[in-house]
């Protein structure tokens, strides 16, 4: 008895730090891969006979959508082992596991009269269970893509955790003609190149045209009277007014506040630009920076304490932040070349630039104190860059060189990949994302 | 720096010189004690005739013999001073003279210890302290020959490995090195004896760390326990769901064998990094999270995967962190990891962390 209870005794003395010892395996791991997340949508279920063609065109949408990301990649249907997956049916995951899917999207559409409703499942294949719940959307049969675009950001958002953008849309300058004699207006579109309408006539110059915070108003310098003079459009009625500037000034660079109550803007005058911010409602207007050097291009942060902009004060083009009522400014772009155009990311943490250096344009970004400086593009010219409204995508204006040179639009991952043309009929510059629709 | 050195010798030398003299000066006092022997005799002699015979007498006859003996007493301590003292000057006079002779050899001694020091600064950019390393750890060889073996390889493994397993790290170098040497085997000849010795002994390490056979046995005297509990023997009972209580699994209460190698947890590290989709521009590539789950003896994952810790971003961005991190897991691990059956027991419960920091710049 004694000696079992000795040997009970020494095996846990020495079982206590044997197993203090192994625990469980601890690794760390800090190499994964980088590549697009597969996912598998069958074509949506025609929950009635008129509903046959908008169903497989709400799919090819969704899954263009997705991929078009470069975050996604659409299994093809043709590997699918079960081609129907009826909506609301039970998932078999094995089947959906087994072409490598990790991502399943399900739905189904139907038309009554005019109504289009579709609604939609996501299922994460390997942990075999639904992202989220189900979710419906009703709208007209014409709007079938706003509907498309609106079943995406949910899958987007579901899968990365993170907003989407594709039911947004895009002010830009539509351009057309010879480089020498080119005509430029207005135009909005959606933000895959889609529904392009014309916001303004081609009779005078229009540049730089910015979304309002909502959406619902945009802001551009006009060439109307000879000066530039900042005009502020309604999307809606497309009825426009002129913000009043004294005689002999220019006014450029417009940027609403976050309130879009009021503009961030440049003043020139008498061979000095600087910055002003004015209230739209009242007109009263407040100068920001003092300085005898150039500054303009400002941007305010998505919290409005903070303005990032362009200043030559050192001698070259480089970028500056000061708060949001002026005051001193500090610099935080300190790479070789030039930096102009900085656009504070809405998610706040990166600041998007355009760069001159050694003879070609880039489109970067950098943190808001300077580091970490990542170069997206790089060609004959990249300008202008604008963020999506979740801050993951940056759209520019590339221009090709010579005399037959064009412009066009261009969207980049943040991260440097996807550098893909936004297709449209005709040049395009100056683009402005506006923020997710309602 | 040399005649600091000169005067010390020197100071040391005459130190020792009058030491010497010094020492055969007070070997010359004894002969004085001796006669100090005789004055004590004296005071004895003195004290017993003044007690016995008469005082007229004995106040001539003590003065006059006292007051001599005392007097030869402090006479012989004085040649002692004045020896010394003579001997002083005579000492100092003497190494002031033999210094000028042992400056110039001194001069040719501070060279010779710059010569030592340079050797000594090109033992260490040579190899001295490897050498030293060998010297001191005659086991740690390892370490040796990862240091001699172009840093190539280990970096990927080693950067990895070292965060987790720093004691298991020579395996997976002991692995690659003791292939690449033997397939290079002609490039290092001078060393390949070395080579071969250190490719076995790190081996015989590990067989020596496999040979906790022991443990094996341990399991065994589990049974026993669970019969000691058969035995209506209450504390014996407790003493069981003690140790039953110590792992946190059915399985035997302690791992058997040796850890995962550094090859294997590599392995195993790949094998879920492959399926580890990191979305570089998303907010969710500043997170670390670190998740748990335990495996079954096929590999494969059982239960839940668990987040437990995470650093840096918002909440959505964690909770796509983790779903990632899980993903990734439940991906790679569908068809089982590949992991030693035999070392169930180390990898039947794994804490995963996943650290994107790395991955964001690219």
């Amino acid at each position: 008895m004694l000696t079992r209870l000795l040997i009970l005794l020494c095996a846990v003395i020495f079982a206590g730090p044997i197993n203090a010892q192994t625990g469980p395996l601890r690794l760390t791991i800090t190499d994964g891969v980088i590549e697009p997340l597969p996912f598998a949508a069958p074509v949506f279920q025609a929950e009635n006979s008129a509903a046959q063609t908008a169903a497989a065109d709400l799919t090819r949408l969704v899954a263009q959508d997705l991929s078009n990301t470069g975050l996604f990649r659409e299994i093809p249907p043709s590997a699918f082992i079960s081609q129907h997956a009826s909506f609301g049916q039970t998932v078999a995951y094995a089947d959906w596991r087994a072409v490598n899917a990790q991502a399943l999207i399900t739905g189904a559409a139907s038309v009554s009269g005019d109504q289009l409703s579709v609604k939609f499942r996501v299922y994460d294949v390997f942990s075999g269970a639904e992202l989220g719940q189900g979710l419906q959307f009703t709208g007209t049969v014409s709007g079938w893509r706003r509907m498309a675009h609106k079943v995406s950001d949910a899958v987007y958002s579901r899968i990365t955790g993170e907003t989407g953008y594709f039911d947004s849309r895009v002010v830009f300058v539509w351009e057309s003609g010879p480089k020498d004699k080119r005509l430029k207006r207005l135009a909005i579109m959606d933000y895959d190149g889609a529904n392009v309408q014309f916001l303004t006539d081609s009779a005078a110059l229009v540049l730089a045209p910015r979304f309002s915070p909502t959406g619902d108003r945009v802001l551009y310098t006009s060439f109307e009277s000879g000066f530039p003079r900042i005009n502020v459009l309604d999307v809606a009625s497309v009825g426009r007014r002129q913000l009043q500037t004294a005689p002999g000034e220019m006014a450029f660079s417009p940027r609403f506040s976050q309130d879009g109550q009021q503009v961030i803007y440049s003043l020139s005058n008498g061979g000095n630009t600087d910055i002003y911010r004015g209230d739209l409602n009242s007109g009263a207007s407040t100068r920001l920076t003092q300085a005898p050097s150039i500054e303009t291009a400002p941007s305010l942060s998505p919290n409005g304490s903070q303005i990032v902009f362009e200043s030559d004060r050192s001698g070259t083009q480089q970028l500056y932040i000061m708060g949001a009522n002026g005051g001193e400014a500090r610099r935080i772009s300190f790479g070789d070349g030039r930096y102009g155009s900085p656009v504070w990311s809405p998610r706040g943490d990166l600041i998007a630039f355009t760069k001159q250096n050694k003879g070609r344009f880039h489109i970067g970004v950098m943190r808001t104190d300077g580091s970490e400086e990542r170069l997206l593009t790089a060609s004959f010219l990249d300008e202008g860059p604008t963020w999506s409204p979740n801050g993951r995508v940056i759209m520019f204006t590339r221009e090709t060189q010579g005399a037959t040179g064009t412009s066009s639009l261009y969207s980049v991952d943040i991260s440097g990949r996807n550098l893909r043309p936004v297709p449209l009929q005709g040049g395009a510059s100056d683009p402005s994302w506006g923020p997710l629709q309602p | 720096m040399q005649s600091p050195g000169v005067y010390i010798s020197a100071i040391g030398h005459t130190g020792l010189i009058g030491w010497l003299i010094l020492g055969w000066g007070l070997s010359s006092d004894p002969l004085p004690f001796d006669v100090a022997d005789v004055s004590v005799v004296s005071t004895e002699e003195y004290a017993a005739l003044v007690a016995a015979t008469t005082p007229q007498p004995g106040v001539a006859d003590p003065p006059a013999p006292a007051t001599p003996e005392i007097e030869d007493a402090p006479s012989t301590p004085e040649p002692e001073s004045a020896a010394p003292e003579v001997s002083q000057p005579e000492q100092a006079e003497a190494p002031d003279d033999e210094t000028p002779p042992p400056e110039p050899p001194t001069p040719p001694e501070p060279p010779a210890d710059v010569i030592e020091t340079t050797p000594t600064l090109a033992q260490p950019e040579a190899q001295a302290t490897p050498d030293l390393a060998v010297s001191d750890q005659p086991q740690a060889r390892p370490a040796d020959r990862v240091a001699p073996v172009p840093v190539a390889p280990p970096p990927p493994e080693a950067d990895i490995s070292d965060l987790t397993a720093l004691a298991q790290t020579a395996d997976p170098l002991a692995d690659v090195v003791s292939q690449e040497p033997e397939q290079d085997a002609t490039a290092p000849q001078e060393a390949a004896t070395q080579i071969v010795t250190e490719a076995d002994e790190p081996s015989g390490a590990v067989t020596s760390s496999i040979r906790p056979s022991a443990r094996p046995s341990r399991p065994a005297p589990q049974p026993q326990v669970a019969e000691d509990t058969s035995d209506d023997d209450a504390l014996a009972a407790a003493l069981a769901d003690a140790l039953a209580g110590a792992d946190s699994g059915p399985a035997p209460a302690l791992p058997a064998g040796p850890p995962l190698s550094g090859s294997e947890q590599d392995g195993f590290r790949v094998a879920v990094s492959r399926c580890w989709n990191v979305d570089t521009g998303s907010e969710a590539a500043n997170v670390q999270v670190t998740v748990a789950f335990d495996l079954s003896r096929d590999g494969k994952v059982s239960g839940q995967v668990r987040q437990i810790a995470s650093s840096g971003g918002s909440g959505n961005a964690v909770e796509t962190a983790f779903q990632a991190a899980r993903r990734a897991i439940l991906r790679c691990g569908a068809k089982g990891f590949d992991l030693p059956a035999e070392k169930y027991d180390h990898w039947k419960a794994v804490e995963l962390t996943f650290d994107p920091s790395s991955m964001r710049l690219r």
